[in-house]
């Protein structure tokens, strides 16, 4: 897993997927059969993915809150870099 | 019930080992485990009872989420109650649950997130990108590679490109 990252991330490797849209959900789990004060707060991601073709495929994931805060650190890393190019 | 039940020496590690195959999901601590490591001098007829009065009082305590003072409510009826707890043992119960709240509560958050997470996100800024079909030249690209998965699957990367963030 570690060597295909670093071939899908090299700088001579063809990336034609492109993301086309973003949707997020801010939920909050009240309640759950294993715990009924849950109390657990999430950012739920649907991320839509057009390939070479155009074909749409939908990623879905789930994140807690101290997770989006990161994710969202890093895309504000690529926006302050991008800027400068 | 056996003496060594009602004493409280022992309660701190059978608190760790039900919150080990409750809460945390490591395999392996059966009530077998427990009855010999913890209380090898009482029966296992006599430990079972036990270990599921315990296990309730957990789980009950875990599943509302309970401060403090809810707690010693909680802990207060439970030492009044017909084959009940001691006062000992609430104490240790009450010392347990204060020190591990927070690691019990991540794990059940856990659990109860069914859809995969994110489990590592990697990313590269190109200055320039040209390519003979696209039209987008000249333009700064993020590339960015998503792990999703659920925890102990492997997980298939996501990659994209995006022009201008």
């Amino acid at each position: 897993m570690e060597e295909s990252s670093e071939q899908q991330l090299d700088a001579k490797s063809k990336v034609t997927s492109q993301l086309i849209d973003f949707e997020w959900k801010l939920g909050m789990a009240v309640s759950s059969d294993s715990c009924r004060s849950l109390k657990y707060p999430y950012v739920a991601v649907m991320l839509k993915v057009a390939d070479h073709s155009g074909q749409v495929k939908n990623k879905s994931f789930e994140m807690t809150i101290p997770q989006f805060q990161n994710f969202y650190r890093q895309f504000k890393e690529i926006a302050a870099i991008i800027e400068t190019v | 019930m056996a003496a060594e039940l009602e004493g409280s020496k022992c309660l701190s590690g059978l608190l760790s080992g039900l919150a080990q195959d409750t809460f945390y999901g490591h395999p392996g601590i059966t009530e077998e485990l427990l009855r010999s490591q913890l209380y090898p001098e009482v029966s296992l007829e006599e430990f079972r009872p036990f270990l599921a009065k315990m296990k309730g009082i957990l789980k009950s305590i875990a599943s509302a989420d309970m401060d403090f003072n809810q707690l010693e409510a909680f802990l207060t009826a439970q030492t009044k109650k017909q084959g009940g707890i001691t006062s000992e043992q609430a104490a240790v119960i009450s010392k347990f649950w204060k020190s591990h709240k927070t690691k019990i509560r991540e794990s059940l958050m856990n659990q109860s997130c069914w859809d995969r997470g994110l489990r590592s996100l990697s990313w590269r800024v190109d200055g320039k990108s040209q390519s003979r079909h696209s039209a987008q030249i000249h333009t700064p690209v993020a590339i960015m590679e998503l792990e999703i998965g659920k925890s102990g699957q492997i997980c298939s990367p996501v990659v994209f490109k995006q022009l201008g963030i």
